[in-house]
């Protein structure tokens, strides 16, 4: 075999495992679409068809009313609005403090810092459930508002995640960066937000975008704090609420396409940012 | 004075941590004081949810009824004519006493969680709470089960994405769709991919392929529930997993590689004196992450399985909203919790990741 | 910047706190009821809401729409009830929460239901009396059904089975001719065996049907462990993988109505919401079905699970005087008639079922007149509040049993035993009618 069949034989090799790979994780994604554009005959003809197919004559048949009843109906657009102000306010937090708190747990020496850690990992350590209703204690006491106390308990679990992972890499960022910053007379702070956080953009970038996927999915507490206010439901509370014309009745091809929509802005985000996963570090920046 | 000044460093140091961690434990004090706290002290009482009725203090009560259970041996039947252990016609099995005969009665009623055959003799293991016994086996397998494949998966992903390739870029979208999906839906989704007639895919799938009839029932068949469980977890969570590592992957200097190249190292070596112990760290958080959550898990459970099977979780929930028991479902919260941490403490020791 | 950032977010915060702390309008009442939150269901509650706002100035109506999933539903009712809240004065609930939720709820005798209570069907009235309380009246009602299809009864010249030994021969034979002529995905009959609140009502139903009783009865005694009750359930166990499919023991009311209405299945068990849907156009089973009481057993009566929901005034409420009034009028028979008409409600007053409006609307609810009035109730008053747990054990008891882990006999035997933990009841025969 020569190099450059080896080398052809590398590439298809890798194109191989890259196809699987991508048709693993899409395919039941796909199965969501295909679902989403078919009427409950349908969804209930056997064998299930890969493509819309219609029951009597087997031609393909896209049925799109289920789009447009979930846009024509109020509380899914609204469950949109909701859950990027939530999703987005609660991650801006969880890394503005989380990574306050990793910079110190992760750069600075002092005293207690195996405590502080597993006491912030304590705080999700509960199912949710079990917390849930001291937790709506609470936000009654405090008279919160449904968005607000959404914001605030979505950082029981954000929170811990961010501060853990933003530790984990400032821990291995070379202590050389900071003490030369030191010897060019930068404040400690300053060596943070102007030097280190940078260099963690990869971190940064990877926990907020799941954190913040985390909010958006987040169901349980959604529903008991919005179970008032009906203004503020979240998508996943909203599409919850989705119901046939009976009781009983579950629209399943409306659910399938709201998941398909809502997974959209998300895939959207993930473009705009994938970059900066990769964008970190070159050995050039660690040896400053 | 070198002395003083490092000492000063080392105050203001110290200073400037507790300011940057201040924000941080004040929220979750605000937060999570009362939630957790409660959660403990109603552990200890037999507090009903939603009910009037006085609450009492019953100490360990709860943890009892939760995890007393005990080990019985079943006596073989024997058989008057023969003289010798009955055998059952249909199955040709060696016949047992029932378990309801030998488990005690009094005070508390002891129900069989599982049965196991040791040296020919058959064991019944009893429990106050079978569900609960059960459950936590339930949670521990699905959580060893989804968190290796699901790190295994993920570190090919992770190094996959990681290389030269076109589309890269688009390819580190792909890689995060099943994550993105609401966890809530994405079980519905799955649920009716296992629907047991041909309408649901895996029963056309096989059928078509000639495997199964087209009305196999994937999630009542005993055997089949974790493993499909467990699919949809690892599906679900390898994004996850992958994108932490592939952050990880940012924090290795290319030229530990690019020094490996030059001594001739082959690339698996690479892998394993390089990739793998730099990435000790972030998988570190990962896993802990992962397996938190896997202890957790609720939504597939109760979406999928809902009261054939339950998790930790998904049991406890059906405690507190079903049987309304509070001081129970709290009690449960904690053992989850005390689990949990004991699992956080083994990865970071195992993994050598120090935390001081 | 950032300190910045963190400043607008603070001002944010500010702001939404604030938000919260608005005073409402001094000169008028709000009522809340917190109801089904489904199509027509919701609709018509608003109508009515509207209907009475204008006869009754100075009140507000609110409709607040809560989860179809009564599992979501309930858990949600505890949280506000846990909390007291005032937020909402009228609940719906279910017809098994009544006995499990009383000491949240007013007595609607005090308010005058009285003279409204003998209109009802006895059983939910009955149902809904806890301690000589009325906890909530009646408002709209559910029952099991068979339906059948009528173009294969027709087809193979069969009868409408009456027995369940009957139904077992008709779907066997008509499942058996069906498969040869093509449709391999044909069964006799699917009905609801996952093990959840559904499987309870299925099985209830033939064990009543046989003249085994109620699990626990009335008289609060424990009379499952029957001869009558454990050979139905082996009966049952005997459809599953025969007449009916192997994943029957995974289905739930949707699971079932999808397959029925795919034309795959001569018989199903459903609640009355699957007739106007299997008569949708393009599906196989419109125009092809019809409905009959479920078949009988030993007993030689037939008996549907009584389902439905009902009008229940918080305790909490700041106003239970007007709360109750409008409970009154929402379980009233203007309302019951206007919601059956419209929303094909199943109402909950006898006279209705005679109505020539109602019955021009859905001519299938003279025919489930019979029904409802032979409905069984689950023992869920009796065994309060306790019965979610005593449902449990019963189902999971009855699932084990249809899955084939274990035989009915043991399994009754620990459920006997379970029931008797649970709630501390004596054993005892059944008594049936």
């Amino acid at each position: 075999m020569t190099r450059d069949q080896k080398k052809i034989l590398k590439k298809v090799l890798f194109y191989l495992v890259l196809a699987i790979i991508v048709i693993y994780l899409l395919f039941p994604f796909y199965w969501a679409i295909s679902s989403s554009l078919k009427t409950e005959a349908q969804l209930s003809m056997t064998p299930a068809t890969l493509i819309p197919r219609d029951p009597d004559t087997g031609e393909i048949s896209i049925f799109t009313r289920n789009y447009k009843a979930i846009f024509t109906n109020g509380g899914f657009i609204r469950g949109l609005i909701n859950s990027t102000i939530v999703a987005t306010s609660t991650t801006i937090l969880a890394l503005l403090t989380g990574s306050f708190a990793a910079f110190a747990l992760g750069k600075l020496r002092f005293k207690g810092k195996a405590p502080a850690l597993y006491t912030i990992l304590a705080m999700t350590m509960f199912p949710q459930v079990t917390v849930l209703s001291g937790l709506y204690a609470v936000i009654n006491a405090l008279n919160l508002s449904a968005r607000v106390s959404m914001i605030f308990t979505y950082l029981l679990f954000t929170l811990p995640f961010t501060t853990w992972v933003l530790t984990s890499f400032f821990r291995d960022l070379p202590d050389e960066i900071m003490q030369s910053a030191q010897v060019d007379g930068a404040t400690p702070f300053q060596t943070f937000h102007m030097i280190l956080l940078p260099l963690t953009a990869p971190a940064l970038v990877t926990t907020g975008l799941l954190s913040f996927i985390q909010a958006w999915n987040e169901y349980l507490f959604a529903l008991t704090f919005t179970s008032i206010d009906v203004e503020a439901r979240t998508v996943p509370v909203a599409i919850q609420y989705f119901s046939g014309e009976f009781a009983r009745q579950e629209p399943f091809g409306e659910i399938m396409a709201a998941a398909v929509v809502v997974t959209i802005p998300i895939v959207v985000l993930v473009l705009i940012f994938q970059k900066r996963i990769v964008a970190g570090l070159t050995a050039g920046a660690v040896k400053g | 004075m070198a002395i003083s000044s490092s000492s000063n460093l080392a105050k203001e140091e110290q200073k400037l941590a507790f300011k940057l961690l201040l924000p941080a434990f004040l929220i979750l004090i605000i937060i999570a004081l009362y939630p957790l706290g409660q959660v403990f002290y109603t552990s200890f009482t037999n507090r009903e949810f939603a009910s009037s009725t006085k609450t009492e203090f019953v100490g360990l009560d709860n943890y009892q009824a939760l995890l007393s259970f005990t080990v019985k041996e079943l006596d073989p039947i024997i058989d008057q004519e023969t003289g010798e252990q009955a055998v059952d016609e249909e199955t040709g099995e060696k016949q047992f006493q029932r378990p309801i005969r030998v488990l005690p009665r009094d005070p508390h009623l002891y129900r069989p969680a599982f049965e196991f055959s040791f040296f020919g003799n058959k064991y019944v293991v009893g429990a106050r709470t079978p569900d609960f016994i059960r459950s936590v086996w339930n949670t521990l397998v699905f959580t060893f089960f989804s968190v290796f494949f699901e790190t295994l998966l993920g570190l090919i992903v992770a190094l996959v994405v990681n290389s030269e390739f076109k589309g890269r870029g688009a390819m580190r979208a792909v890689m995060l769709v099943p994550w993105a999906v609401i966890t809530v839906v994405s079980a519905r989704m799955w649920e009716w991919m296992f629907e047991p007639t041909r309408a649901g895919l895996f029963n056309m799938l096989g059928d078509r392929f000639g495997l199964i009839d087209g009305s196999y029932s994937f999630l009542s068949s005993a055997n089949l529930q974790l493993p499909a469980i467990i699919a949809v977890d690892v599906w679900k969570t390898t994004p996850f997993m992958a994108l932490l590592i592939l952050a990880g992957l940012q924090l290795i200097p290319n030229e530990l590689y690019e020094a490996a190249e030059v001594d001739g190292a082959s690339k698996f070596r690479q892998f394993f004196n390089i990739t793998l112990p730099l990435l000790k760290p972030s998988l570190a958080v990962a896993l802990i992450f992962r397996t938190l959550d896997a202890l957790r898990v609720f939504d597939v459970f109760q979406v999928m399985l809902s009261q054939k099977r339950y998790s930790m979780a998904s049991f406890n929930y059906f405690q507190l909203i079903s049987a309304r028991k509070m001081g129970m479902a709290s009690a449960i919260g904690v053992i989850i919790f005390i689990i949990i941490f004991a699992f956080a403490i083994l990865y970071m020791k195992s993994l050598g990741v120090d935390t001081e | 910047m950032r300190k910045n950032l963190l400043l607008v977010l603070a001002l944010v915060f500010i702001i939404a706190f604030s938000g919260v702390v608005m005073a409402q309008e001094e000169d008028e009442i709000t009522l809340t009821i917190a109801a089904g939150a489904v199509g027509q269901e919701k609709a018509t509650a608003e109508e009515a809401a509207a209907m009475y706002m204008e006869r009754n100035p100075g009140v507000n109506v609110e409709i607040l729409d809560t989860p179809d999933l009564a599992n979501d539903r309930y858990g949600l009712y505890l949280q506000f009830l846990e909390a007291e809240s005032s937020k909402v004065d009228i609940y719906q609930i279910d017809v098994i929460w009544p006995g499990e939720l009383a000491e949240h709820f007013l007595d609607l005798y005090d308010y005058g239901a009285k003279e409204v209570v003998d209109k009802h069907f006895q059983a939910i009235v009955q149902n809904n009396t806890v301690d000589g309380k009325l906890i909530a009246l009646p408002w709209f009602t559910d029952a099991g059904l068979l339906y059948y299809r009528t173009d294969l009864l027709e087809k193979y010249d069969r009868e409408v089975p009456k027995t369940w030994d009957e139904l077992e021969e008709t779907a066997r034979y008509i499942m058996e001719e069906e498969r040869a002529a093509g449709n391999e995905d044909f069964y006799g009959y699917v009905w609801q065996g996952n093990a959840y609140e559904g499987l309870t009502c299925d099985a209830l139903e033939w064990i009543y049907s046989n003249g085994g009783g109620k699990i626990v009865s009335d008289d609060k005694k424990i009379t499952i462990n029957n001869d009558k009750a454990i050979e139905i359930i082996d009966q049952a166990a005997g459809w599953v993988g025969g007449i009916s499919p192997a994943g029957v023991t995974g289905m739930g009311e949707e699971d079932a109505r999808s397959m029925w209405e795919a034309g795959n299945a001569l018989f199903m068990r459903n609640w009355p919401y699957a007739y106007a849907l299997g008569n949708e156009e393009g599906k196989p089973t419109a125009g092809n079905f019809d409905v009959s009481p479920l078949p009988a057993g030993d007993s030689g009566s037939s008996a549907g699970t009584l389902g439905g929901w009902n009008l229940a005034v918080s305790k909490y409420s700041e106003h239970p005087e007007e709360a109750a009034k409008l409970a009154m009028f929402m379980a009233g028979e203007e309302v019951q008639k206007l919601r059956a008409v419209e929303a094909t409600l199943n109402p909950t007053i006898k006279s209705l079922y005679e109505d020539e409006d109602v019955l021009e609307a859905a001519p299938f609810f003279g025919s489930l007149y019979d029904v409802f009035t032979n409905a069984v109730a689950r023992p869920s008053t009796a065994t309060a509040p306790k019965y979610n747990q005593v449902s449990e054990q019963f189902f999971q008891a009855v699932h084990s049993v249809l899955t084939g882990e274990s035989d009915a006999r043991s399994a009754i035997e620990y459920l006997e035993l379970d029931l008797m933990d649970t709630t501390g009841f004596e054993t005892g025969e059944p008594t049936q009618p």
